[in-house]
């Protein structure tokens, strides 16, 4: 009997927008990093409230992972999953609203985050309207991706499936659950968490931001590209299988390492360590399986520009999932954790994994997509070394930077005092190595626009009709329930167990596949959430921390809008040198109304958590001014509209009132917030004006700011002294 | 008024975490028993190749381009 097929085509036409659209947004990434990393090395390229380092810096990494490697995901996604599901997308228009709406997203976050637009959380920048508009161009692609699924002609899902499967559903998990927020205004919010519960959820976030953003579906793009580009399967799917459960199971666990010696309940610090430590076994793991995928066709790689790009990335990969678990134990997280360690480290997977596994895939994909050979097999050479030595300039560089300044900021001389007790000194060593860094990522730009060039010419050759060819497949309805042939049925129990293919039968299954996926995801984040979120002596209060005033908080609502806290941390660990540098350490109980929190994960400026009365006023007023006529090598931005704006009084009421749904206790200020907000600015502004200090300032943001900065530590001070020892013990007075 | 807090925070969860761990790899055993069954071979093979079946081509595209492999 003649078997029934079915003619479809595939949709390539989606897939060449995602590929354009990640050139572009790759090289705007790229761009933003270039000058970000300028202005670390030369100040005055801070040149606008807009255009400095504070407000940038977002930019530059929502640019690269969502932008360029969001569409990335998507050019790959859309077009393994078509083929290997036999199967086009299962609806244009879905396609085309994923494509446009998250193209949409980009420009918006391109718009609002240099205007100051941030929820000050780490790759959750975005404000509140733009979070609703990823969630739904996100369910758009999801119901596309699997309705191909419930669509297809090919009854086992192969394992890139299950790690596109893993990313869709743990990332719009992620998403919405660290989002949660009350909106102030039309582009602003405050998280929905404080303190110590916001921090755990941004870095369960943060940490699966790269896990289920940056690692599964890239996986899931090495899975299929390098098997097609080598031209053979992959090394061991047996080992692909493990690889993807191990992984799933382990990443989830592993945010609190971003928390190590903060104010985190220590068990959450440690069980974020020990899963963080496991997780090189499946990194590695995958590591191997790309790498031999290549067995026997390692010749190739001296030929074919695509493999030297999939080997060097899969080579990042592995180094990076060393270097990961390694900083994650705690004595190593202490030297390295707010330094430039942890930047190199991304870099090492940003530029090497994501870059180089992105470019060698469109380079593998542009002659099929534009069907035409590459314009060039040598430029593609010249982009790879390009790409390559960038790298390591960039990464040894800031490898460099990273050590020497946690070095420099541990170190006491033979008296027993700090060695570099004036902060800048220790910023001031890095500068040489930020110029390298210049250099590296200038390499890497130079090697991207000879990626678009080749490109664009290799388009330019395209014919002026693309071929759609017609592809034939049998429907699932006609196809045998299994491939392979019938196992007989083992005899025993534990043969049965291990035999009776339930495994097997999952992976044909996408429902229940996905729903084994969410549990193992969803059941190791409550087993970490819950005790954070509920039991209290995990947050012991202290009850001298009161919530921030109007005006405070309207200064605090300016830290975030200029990115203060990309710069400077209010954490200080429990080590001799940072209590020496900069005060006692921080308690839990110090941020509970901090909507959100601003622990900061780098310190190119000092703590500030102990800010209040370490300066009058009017330094700060000074410094906000020009940084360099206060501490003539501090590399911190200008910030001299701040005196000349003036201040939203008046949008402070509902900014109370947001905290106020948040459960922030604010007596008072319920109903007259910006009178008192008027009150305190008028103070402060008459002690700047009586210490000598520029007149006029009692409706300018600057003294919202300053009100927010002499805060900072104050409560802790007040703490009377059974209250602070209890605090310190870690137990509710 | 009795908070859910001070339940969870009296209920004794310290092993919690610990159960977690154990059941996450009790599952992890189970399919590293059934991943490596020597009955699963032949569907292992099977499935590796999956990238390699993309459908029959029932037009041939005029550039001329070999299925797989490089063009230069």
């Amino acid at each position: 009997m003649e078997t029934r097929l079915d003619s479809f085509s595939y949709d390539d036409a989606i897939v060449r927008k995602f590929l354009w659209a990640t050139v572009i947004w790759g090289l705007v990434g790229f761009l933003v990093g270039l000058i970000i990393a300028i202005q670390l090395a030369w100040p005055a390229a801070n040149i606008a409230p807009w255009f400095a380092f504070g407000r940038l810096r977002p930019l530059h990494t929502n640019a690269v992972i969502f932008a360029f490697g969001g569409n990335a995901i998507f050019t790959g996604i859309y077009y393994s999953t078509q083929r290997l599901l036999k199967a086009r997308m299962f609806s244009d228009a879905l396609s085309s609203f994923h494509f446009w709406g998250w193209q949409a997203i980009i420009a918006a976050a391109a718009i609002t985050l240099p205007l100051g637009f941030t929820q000050a959380k780490e790759y959750a920048e975005l404000e509140w309207p733009i979070d609703i508009a990823i969630a739904v161009v996100w369910v758009a692609f999801a119901v596309n991706f699997f309705g191909t699924l419930a669509r297809r002609r090919e009854r086992h899902l192969y394992v890139a499936i299950w790690f596109y499967i893993a990313s869709i559903v743990t990332v719009a998990i992620l998403h919405i659950f660290n989002n949660l927020s009350v909106p102030a205004g039309a582009l602003k919010s405050y998280s929905f968490y404080a303190g110590v519960q916001d921090a755990f959820m941004q870095w369960w976030y943060g940490h699966n931001a790269v896990a289920f953003f940056l690692t599964t579906p890239f996986l899931g793009l090495m899975y299929y590209f390098m098997p097609k580009a080598a031209d053979r399967p992959v090394f061991s799917y047996k080992l692909s299988i493990l690889h993807f459960w191990t992984l799933v199971f382990l990443y989830i666990w592993a945010g609190p390492h971003h928390l190590h010696y903060t104010a985190l309940p220590e068990w959450a610090s440690t069980l974020g360590m020990l899963f963080s430590v496991m997780l090189i076994a499946p990194s590695w793991g995958g590591m191997i399986n790309g790498l031999l995928t290549l067995r026997g066709a390692w010749h190739k790689v001296a030929v074919d520009p695509v493999l030297k790009f999939f080997v060097l990335a899969i080579t990042a990969y592995g180094m990076s999932t060393f270097e990961g678990p390694m900083l994650s134990i705690k004595s190593v997280n202490a030297l390295a954790h707010y330094t430039d360690w942890i930047i190199a480290h991304v870099h090492t997977g940003a530029l090497g994994w994501n870059g180089l596994l992105t470019f060698g895939m469109i380079y593998w994909l542009a002659p099929r997509l534009f069907q035409t050979p590459l314009h060039s097999k040598k430029l593609a050479e010249v982009h790879f070394w390009l790409a390559t030595f960038g790298i390591l300039l960039y990464v040894v560089a800031i490898y460099s930077a990273g050590i020497t300044q946690g070095l420099m900021w541990r170190a006491f001389d033979e008296t027993g005092r700090l060695q570099y007790p004036d902060f800048v000194e220790t910023t001031l060593r890095l500068i040489p190595m930020y110029w390298v860094r210049v250099v590296g990522g200038t390499l890497y730009i130079v090697g991207t626009l000879v990626f678009i060039y080749n490109l664009v010419r290799t388009w330019m050759a395209r014919p002026k009709r693309y071929d759609v060819p017609v592809v034939q497949a049998a429907p699932l309805s006609v196809q045998p329930a299994a491939h392979g042939a019938p196992n007989p049925q083992p005899a025993g129990a534990f043969a049965r167990l291990i035999g009776m293919g339930w495994h097997r039968k999952y992976e044909g299954l996408p429902f229940a596949f996905t729903v084994l996926t969410v549990l193992a995801v969803v059941v190791a984040s409550l087993f970490e959430i819950i005790p954070t979120f509920l039991i209290r002596s995990n947050v012991p209060t202290i009850a001298s921390v009161k919530p921030y005033t109007p005006l405070e908080l309207a200064g605090r609502d300016l830290y975030i809008r200029e990115g203060c806290f990309n710069c400077h941390s209010q954490m200080i660990r429990p080590f001799r040198h940072e209590t020496e540098r900069y005060g006692e350490y921080s308690k839990p109980g110090e941020s509970v109304y901090d909507h959100p929190f601003l622990w900061g994960s780098r310190r190119i400026g000092p703590d500030l958590a102990r800010q209040s009365g370490k300066y009058p006023p009017l330094w700060h007023v000074q410094h906000m001014a020009d940084p360099r006529a206060i501490s003539p090598n501090s590399i911190m931005p200008a910030y001299p509209h701040l005196q000349r704006n003036t201040l939203d009084f008046d949008g402070i009421q509902s900014r109370v009132d947001a905290m106020v749904m948040l459960g922030v206790p604010y007596g008072d200020a319920v109903t007259r917030a910006p009178a008192m907000a008027r009150e305190q600015a008028q103070q402060l502004s008459t002690a700047i004006e009586t210490a000598g200090g520029p007149t006029g300032l009692a409706d300018k943001e600057i003294v919202a700011l300053v009100a927010y900065l002499e805060r900072l530590g104050k409560d802790i001070k007040l703490a009377p002294p059974g209250v602070a020892s209890a605090a310190k013990a870690g137990v509710t007075p | 008024m009795i908070r859910l807090s001070d339940i969870v925070g009296a209920s004794g969860l310290a092993g919690y975490a610990i159960v977690a761990l154990i059941l996450f790899v009790f599952a992890f055993l189970l399919v590293l028993v059934n991943v490596y069954a020597p009955s699963r071979r032949a569907q292992h093979e099977r499935a590796a190749t999956l990238p390699f079946d993309e459908g029959v081509v029932a037009t041939t595209p005029k550039s001329g381009l070999a299925p797989e492999g490089h063009n230069r």
